[in-house]
């Protein structure tokens, strides 16, 4: 039956979530914006209350709690992380990001890890230790939206291969303790020829060697990273090579990387329609509390503000959609492009229109301008909103026959 | 739980419905439109299939289904024809009000002649739509006169039965049931108006009213009855309104996706382009979206959630933009075939485009939802002014 009610536990998650974001993030998202960093003491104290980004147990395996709860019932994970996400997202996607935990990089460990690396990588994150984060390498300078052509090398030697290239825009990519890396094995045979290495932090010939400046999302890291002759043990080789052996005809590290966008990408969506939700509530209260009910400005509120509640509504039930079916066990990828890019789109549209709305006063110190700023990635990382309508075409085309 | 699972009834009903839609409902569009009326064979189906009888009750002989199964039967009926399917007749909006209120007795007569099965149909004329209806409802001792000429109402130039809404002189809500048109001699249709935009076969006419007097038989309700009844029922239209343009939408999405598919040009079918792909992946979000805009506005009427009105009407103004967009596009990238009648691309913009003109303006959508955003459910305190204002007579 169609619901877009919440069960219980879903409802617990997103009350528990906006708390936290409403108490914990928003109080620090302008100075972590200013500092261009989130606090250590603010990152110690989250971590040893547990909270950690884990976009790692919204892939094919339930989280632990998750899994003890809906044993019995169905899978839920993937609707539970575009749930929380969205709070996160509202809070201050900078800081979400920042938040201690495998965060991007735990999904194609979860995914296409052994057993042994799952446990081994996984099992580091806890509030009893000091925070650490994993973290996702996947672009290039001269590799972005085509990662089919990444030209980061993994030579294989004794006992594992030594890695050579650059890795630019890694989220957390400085302070991971590792970091999920995708490199070739053989330039000439495309994205056969691609291994995702779990490279951890200290690796001779693994370093970082700057940090990003930004539009917005400034709290959050983002690293370049270099690795020059860096040997990384066959151990980290993600899957190991059996996994590349048995597959030898399709799939590669490619699609370890594409795998990962299909449970990432709803999450991303999910943030950009809180950072949407965040401008218009903001701005919403600024009407209601300061604008005349009458006039043509409060038509224009009127007309303005009704358009951005039906686009984040639509963002929102664009993505919950694509959570369902990953929960369902159904393909999603068409489902899974469509919320990116319809939500990297309207959290831009959004923010702007708010700022509209509450004129040059918008500017100074208000938290829409730098929702602004934030919004604009959404529409670029985890894949470009022009690479996302590729995607979609491509679903769309399949069943005649034609690839595009 | 969130879901996007319909129930197996659902799904049974909406296969039906699509199957009747691009089987029968689809192969017949030309026709109906040259005919300006659908083929009586079409609507004796329709009826028997139950396609006409969703929104009305059980006591009625309806289905009386929740709004969220009718869009999505709505939504594969569309697939066929809009056109058609606005000319199936039946009756139609006023269905929504009849949910709401099935006992009224004014509506006894209509309850037996649609029981009968003869198709009567009934028109609905919303005068308070902006400036859209020049027709004037006077109140004076308990009658109401009514004067002026109304804009093209959909059903018009087949329906026996008028229901009318308004807002009287007094600034009172009104509705009136008027159940035999041609007993008023003040009361005239004006049929056969040179209509070529689109939806040409559902019987669009026009109402003249010459000091048609209605006494408190032909009041269907009044004052804050009224009003809630209005509120309710047309946002229940609103929402299928919507849910036929989203299958509009599908119907040019999946037509474009096949032709540009096929089509060659410079060596290669032009879905290879992505100024060709990428348009259609823009549609196919965008009739995406506004299926989800749909589907859950009508959950929220179903459960009388409290901003289930004013979240319609934003649903319906994405949809109307969103049904131009991709039935434009559809004619776009089907080029010059697009512009010719051989495909139905370009009956299929037309239809979007008289469908927009038809069902309330989209920045009049937008401004009144936007009011019950910041007015709160209520909706317009500063719109109750206004109405107060305009509804008093000119002098």
């Amino acid at each position: 039956m169609i619901s877009y009610e919440l069960s219980p536990h879903q409802s617990q998650v997103k009350a528990i979530v906006h708390w936290f974001a409403e108490n914990e993030i928003r109080p620090i998202a302008m100075i972590s914006d200013k500092q261009k960093r989130v606090p250590d003491e603010w990152l110690n104290k989250v971590n040893s209350m547990g909270i950690t980004l884990s976009t790692s147990s919204f892939g094919d395996d339930e989280g632990r709690n998750a899994a003890k709860k809906e044993a019995k019932g169905e899978r839920q994970g993937n609707r539970l992380g575009v749930i929380a996400s969205e709070e996160m997202g509202w809070g201050d996607p900078a800081i979400a990001l920042t938040l201690p935990g495998p965060g991007l990089g735990g999904p194609p460990v979860q995914h296409s890890g052994t057993p042994e690396q799952k446990k081994r990588f996984l099992s580091i994150f806890s509030r009893d230790e000091e925070p650490r984060w994993g973290a996702y390498a996947l672009t290039e300078p001269d590799a972005g939206s085509d990662v089919s052509g990444l030209q980061t090398t993994a030579v294989k030697t004794d006992g594992g291969y030594i890695l050579n290239g650059q890795k630019i825009f890694i989220t957390n990519g400085g302070r991971a303790s590792w970091v999920v890396v995708f490199a070739t094995v053989d330039r000439s045979i495309g994205r056969a020829g691609h291994r995702a290495f779990v490279v951890e932090k200290g690796t001779p010939g693994f370093s970082c060697s700057r940090l990003a400046d930004k539009m917005g999302l400034r709290a959050s890291e983002t690293a370049e990273l270099v690795f020059e002759d860096c040997f990384v043990p066959v151990e980290n080789l993600l899957g190991g090579e059996e996994y590349y052996e048995n597959l030898s005809s399709g799939p590669s590290g490619f699609r370890v990387a594409m795998k990962t966008f299909d449970s990432t990408r709803p999450i991303i969506a999910a943030m950009a329609t809180g950072i949407a939700r965040g401008a218009y509530e903001y701005t919403l209260d600024i009407i209601n509390k300061e604008f005349p009910k009458h006039g043509r400005s409060y038509q224009t509120a009127c007309a303005i503000l009704a358009k951005l509640n039906q686009n984040i509504t639509a963002s929102r039930l664009l993505t919950w959609e694509a959570a369902w079916k990953a929960d369902m066990g159904l393909p999603n990828a068409k489902e899974a492009a469509m919320c990116k890019a319809y939500s990297g789109k309207i959290a831009l549209e959004a923010t702007s229109k708010c700022l509209e709305l509450l004129g040059p006063a918008g500017m100074e110190d208000t938290i829409v301008e730098k929702m602004y700023r934030d919004a604009k990635i959404f529409d670029i990382f985890e894949g470009t909103n022009q690479i996302q309508q590729l995607i979609i075409a491509r679903h769309l085309y399949e069943p005649h026959g034609v690839r595009v | 739980m969130v879901s996007f699972k319909p129930t197996d009834e659902e799904a049974a009903f909406v296969k039906m419905a699509k199957d009747f839609a691009l089987h029968e409902i689809r192969p017949a569009a030309r026709e109906s439109e040259e005919n300006k009326k659908v083929d009586h064979a079409i609507i004796k189906k329709a009826n028997e299939l139950g396609f006409t009888l969703l929104e009305l009750p059980e006591s009625w002989g309806g289905l009386e289904l929740p709004l969220i199964s009718q869009v999505q039967i709505t939504e594969a009926l569309a697939m066929g024809d809009l056109g058609v399917v606005q000319g199936l007749g039946g009756a139609g909006d006023a269905a929504s009000f009849i949910r709401m209120d099935p006992d009224n007795s004014l509506l006894a007569d209509y309850k037996i002649s649609l029981a009968s099965g003869t198709e009567t149909a009934a028109a609905f004329l919303n005068c308070e739509e902006d400036g859209k209806h020049k027709v004037t409802i006077e109140a004076s001792g308990g009658e109401y006169l009514l004067n002026g000429r109304s804009a093209p109402v959909k059903m018009a130039e087949k329906a026996e039965c008028l229901l009318i809404s308004g807002v009287d002189s007094a600034g009172e809500d009104v509705l009136l049931w008027i159940g035999h048109i041609q007993q008023h001699s003040g009361l005239r249709k004006k049929t056969g108006g040179d209509y070529r935009l689109g939806l040409l076969s559902s019987h669009f006419a026009s109402y003249e009213f010459e000091n048609v007097k209605l006494n408190q038989a032909s009041v269907f309700a009044m004052g804050e009855a009224a009003r809630s009844l209005k509120d309710n029922a047309i946002s229940r239209i609103i929402v299928l309104e919507a849910a036929k343009e989203v299958g509009l939408m599908n119907a040019a999405l999946s037509y474009t996706a096949e032709y540009t598919s096929q089509r060659k040009a410079f060596g290669q079918e032009i879905a290879k382009f992505q100024g060709v792909s990428f348009n259609v992946a823009q549609m196919a979000i965008a009739a995406s979206a506004a299926r989800n805009l749909v589907w859950h506005a009508a959950m929220k009427i179903d459960q009388q959630e409290a901003d289930a009105i004013g979240f319609s009407m934003g649903t319906l103004n994405n949809a109307h933009e969103a049904v131009r967009f991709v039935t434009d596009s559809a004619v776009q990238l089907l080029g010059g075939h697009g512009y010719v009648q051989e495909h139905p691309v370009e009956k299929w913009m037309r239809d979007a485009q008289a469908q927009v003109n038809v069902f309330m303006s989209e920045s009049e959508l937008l401004a009144r939802s936007g009011d019950y955003l910041l007015s709160g459910t209520k909706g317009g305190i500063q719109d109750d002014i206004l109405r107060t204002v305009t509804a008093s007579k000119p002098s």
